[in-house]
């Protein structure tokens, strides 16, 4: 269940922006999340909206995108997105690569009242 | 009214920061750091307690994660400083709580050669989050079954080194260390395989050697 710790980070953010905004609370973001982070969707909505209860993103909808893995060989610098073969680079046959996108967790944008 | 604030902020800037500053904290007082992730049960605290005995006088100190108990911190008290984490339902360590353990373990003072983080067992969830440490350790052992790479492959993709533990069990398991070593070959072809046994002592020269190397690596790099 690290969606738990994911919603604390999120609140935290939301929170810091509501006061630097002035804005009463916050009714809808928007998160983009790695593929690899295994966000179960669902796990999210739930420790979220636990957490945010009596705080001021109490009932915000949190909208959740998928961001594909693309990984770079760290033999040849090749770019590819992994698929059946895992992270066996298709230009050199090894597998040594570095997680270019599929490990991060952006809160893109939020709407605030 | 409503209003529209555009962001583009990574949430998990907060741990990698604090990550960063236990890395280079530990990097300047000379102590290598290692992150042991595995299932509970793969046998981390036996590993430990054979590993600190192994590398002689050198002094370690252990930080260990778990739901709930000191028992693995009881464990390991005779052979190192150990600083116990109880996460309370957390399923992993983060870089805040490893950070307040190296002020417990006195770092600046202990003259530590090696810090063991024994993170929570649990094979997916420690992956996501960068405690700091040097070297990154998977740890699968015999009874889990040969199969459990590709099934985990986010645990084992980034590891720095890789052990298969309870070797000795290999047999009447009939575990079948190609399909780990097939896995692997697609997965993570940098780290190291190291089978071994805690128990035994088998192959534990290799992981000691292993050990050993990276921190003399470590010290030729301050």
């Amino acid at each position: 269940m690290h969606e738990m710790s994911i919603a604390v980070e999120l609140l935290r953010e939301l929170e810091s922006l509501v006061e630097t905004n002035d804005v009463k609370c916050v009714t809808e973001f928007t998160v983009s999340a790695g593929q690899l982070r295994g966000i179960v969707p669902e796990a999210l909505d739930i420790a979220f909206a636990s957490l945010a209860a009596d705080t001021c993103a109490a009932g915000a909808k949190l909208i959740l995108e998928s961001v594909s893995t693309v990984a770079q060989c760290q033999q040849c610098q090749h770019r590819f997105s992994p698929g059946e073969d895992y992270y066996l680079c298709p230009k050199c046959n090894q597998a040594d690569v570095e997680i270019i996108e599929g490990n991060d967790i952006i809160l893109k944008s939020v709407v605030c009242e | 009214m409503t209003k529209k604030i555009d962001v583009v902020k990574n949430v998990l800037d907060a741990n990698d920061e604090v990550a960063l500053e236990n890395r280079k904290l530990m990097q300047q007082y000379g102590c290598l750091s290692v992150n042991i992730i595995s299932a509970p049960g793969s046998g981390k605290t036996t590993l430990l307690e054979k590993t600190i005995v192994g590398l002689g006088g050198a002094k370690s100190a252990v930080i260990v994660g778990d739901l709930q108990t000191a028992r693995d911190a009881e464990r390991v008290a005779d052979v190192a400083a150990v600083v116990q984490i109880n996460t309370e339902g957390g399923c992993h360590l983060s870089a805040g709580q490893v950070a307040a353990a190296l002020e417990k373990l006195d770092i600046r003072n202990a003259a530590l050669d090696y810090i063991f983080i024994e993170n929570v067992g649990n094979m997916v969830c420690p992956s996501g989050f960068d405690l700091g440490e040097h070297y990154r350790v998977a740890m699968l052992s015999t009874p889990e079954g040969h199969d459990k790479v590709a099934k985990y492959n986010t645990m084992f993709q980034p590891a720095d080194v890789i052990l298969l533990n309870k070797i000795d069990l290999a047999e009447v398991l009939e575990f079948d260390s190609s399909c780990i070593r097939d896995d692997l070959s697609k997965i993570n072809t940098r780290a190291p395989l190291i089978e071994l046994s805690a128990k035994t002592g088998e192959g534990m020269d290799a992981w000691l050697a292993w050990l050993k190397n990276a921190k003399a690596k470590l010290g030729s790099s301050k």
